[in-house]
């Protein structure tokens, strides 16, 4: 299993996708150090650097952030097929189930890789503003951007911690989406499109009932600044996972490749 | 009391093999056998199913009825073992990660293959030693991505050997390569099929295999039509005589001689071997009839398959 999970990563780091959403992901919180319009925009006076990597988080967890994901993880198997090589690797003696796991554990652990450069990049931008204990939120713990008094670093940095796993789990199951629809379709534009209109397709449900819309995937995604008991909703998200991630197991086993 | 030995398993062992897609169905009742040190090329016209029943056979696609065995194994219920001495190449060219220089590609599958039960490890000596027998020594450091066609294809079968199989399958071996890349393929072919691996492989090169292949089996429209013993056609000589009539009389009361026939000026006899025939030569001599030459009479396999598929 660990031959088949250092080829998944190495495969991960050269795709030039990932590369490319990497880059993104770091550079972009340093444009918010040059947006005279940003406070404006978000309504707050950022006067912490421990406050950009909300920033950057709330700005991207909507649409950028899914599209990177949905866009590498179906190329974990989309590209393997377009270039052939899915099939040789088939034809070892390895379990087709270890094979799709090891896809399925490099696709989770992506959306945290992505929330991990956000946060860099965002903490990097944030040095001019320091990193001391300031009056307000990080925007990721009690009271959000406004905060309940005085914050010190500490607990600003646990903040950050905790608000950025946390993005990185409500991601998970977009990442276990896109998986499920590149086994079922064996195309990487397919299934990066058919992941994201299934994304736009939840965001319009709404309409529906309040119970239902309860427990679409797409009403969770605010679960990063949520405080309190957040035990439902998490184990929501971990449901949406694994039966996404299931579904690709059993998809896999046995399809013709 | 005599021990009497267990019957050989069969290398690979295709059993009322059926694929649909839908409603088209591209491959049915197909029955195969292939022995430990066989070769056996599979041919078809264009759309005939031969890559799809590699596929099927591999493991890679899945029948809708039948089953596949590798050395008694169940390809498809029990697949990591099956495929634990299965070197198999089902592209041409073969495909490899283009980033990865061949040694890289080559490690990779040499860590996936010690992933078999009860696999061993493959050494950086057995990488160089696959990747200098298809001399690809001088582009091993080199991206795949660098690599020519017929570069790929022979780093494709470096990789189908690297792990000592058991079972060789490949779909056109030879396809893209030069005649010199062919002759090395056919050697590498009867080398590993001399030492007792099981060989299939697809191709339309007819005259190509019908020097090495020991049996052919002819597949046309989901059909496995014929199946050709080419070492039981091999082994006819056939002599150039005054006589044709008279020497195919004396030939058959050889006792070495399986079959006489005649096509004048020719009496052909199926001798068992070429070290039968300098007997049957004095025998015919003995007789009195004269013999102006002497030589295998080559199978042409092209006419065979021509008129088999026209017939099916």
């Amino acid at each position: 299993m660990l031959t088949l999970l250092s080829l998944e990563y190495r495969k991960l780091f050269g795709a030039r996708s990932v590369r490319l959403a990497l880059l993104v992901t770091f550079l972009m919180p340093l444009l918010w150090a040059f947006a005279p319009r940003l406070s404006a925009l978000i309504q707050v006076n950022l006067v912490s650097g421990w406050q950009l990597p909300a920033v950057s988080i709330g700005v991207t967890i909507g649409y950028l952030l899914p599209l990177f994901i949905a866009v590498t993880v179906a190329e974990m198997i989309g590209s393997e097929v377009s270039q052939g090589t899915l099939a040789p690797l088939l034809l070892r003696p390895v379990d087709r189930t270890k094979v799709i796991a090891s896809k399925l554990i490099t696709a989770l652990s992506y959306p945290f890789l992505l929330i991990f450069s956000t946060v860099l990049g965002s903490l990097l931008a944030g040095i001019p503003l320091g990193f001391g204990t300031f009056t307000g939120g990080t925007g990721l713990g009690p009271g959000l951007f406004v905060g309940v008094g005085q914050l010190t670093s500490d607990a600003a940095f646990a903040e950050v911690l905790r608000g950025s796993f946390l993005a990185g789990v409500v991601l998970m199951p977009i990442a276990a989406l896109s998986l499920l629809f590149g086994v079922l379709y064996l195309n990487t534009a397919a299934a990066a499109l058919a992941t994201f209109a299934a994304l736009i397709v939840m965001r319009l449900l709404v309409v529906l009932p309040e119970a239902i819309q309860r427990i679409l995937l797409t009403s969770q995604l605010n679960l990063y600044v949520q405080q309190g008991d957040i035990a439902q909703p998490l184990v929501l998200l971990l449901i949406y996972t694994a039966g996404f991630g299931l579904m690709s197991i059993f998809a896999f086993d046995r399809r013709d490749v | 009391m005599t021990k009497q030995g267990a019957p050989a398993i069969p290398a690979i062992e295709v059993r009322g093999l059926y694929k649909k897609y839908g409603q088209n169905s591209v491959l049915e009742d197909v029955y195969l056998t292939v022995k430990p040190g066989e070769v056996y090329a599979l041919t078809g016209p264009n759309g005939a199913g031969k890559t799809t029943l590699i596929r099927t056979m591999t493991g890679l696609a899945f029948p809708t009825d039948g089953e596949v065995r590798l050395l008694g194994r169940d390809v498809h219920t029990d697949g990591q073992r099956a495929r634990a001495y299965l070197g198999a190449v089902v592209e041409a060219p073969a495909k490899f990660y283009p980033q990865f220089t061949g040694t890289q590609n080559l490690q990779v599958h040499a860590n996936l293959s010690a992933m078999a039960p009860g696999g061993r490890k493959i050494s950086r000596d057995r990488i160089r030693e696959v990747l200098a027998l298809l001399e690809l020594t001088r582009m091993a450091d080199r991206r795949v991505e660098e690599y020519s066609l017929g570069q790929r294809q022979r780093l494709g079968v470096a990789s189908a050997m690297l792990a000592e199989p058991k079972v060789l399958i490949l779909d056109e071996p030879t396809s893209g390569l030069d005649p010199l890349g062919i002759g090395l393929i056919h050697r590498i072919v009867t080398s590993l099929a001399t030492s007792g691996c099981a060989v299939v492989l697809s191709t339309h090169h007819l005259r190509e295999i019908a020097t090495y292949a020991h049996t052919v089996g002819i597949l046309t429209g989901g059909r496995l039509v014929d199946t050709v013993d080419l070492r039981a056609r091999q082994a006819a000589y056939r002599f150039r005589v005054d006589d044709p009539v008279g020497a195919a009389a004396v030939l058959e009361r050889l006792p070495f001689v399986r079959r006489v026939s005649t096509r004048t000026p020719y009496a052909i006899a199926h001798l068992g071997g070429e070290s039968r025939v300098p007997d049957a030569l004095s025998h015919l001599s003995a007789e009195g009839i004269r013999v102006f030459e002497a030589s295998p009479d080559h199978f042409d396999l092209y006419e065979y398959y021509r008129e088999r598929v026209e017939q099916a």
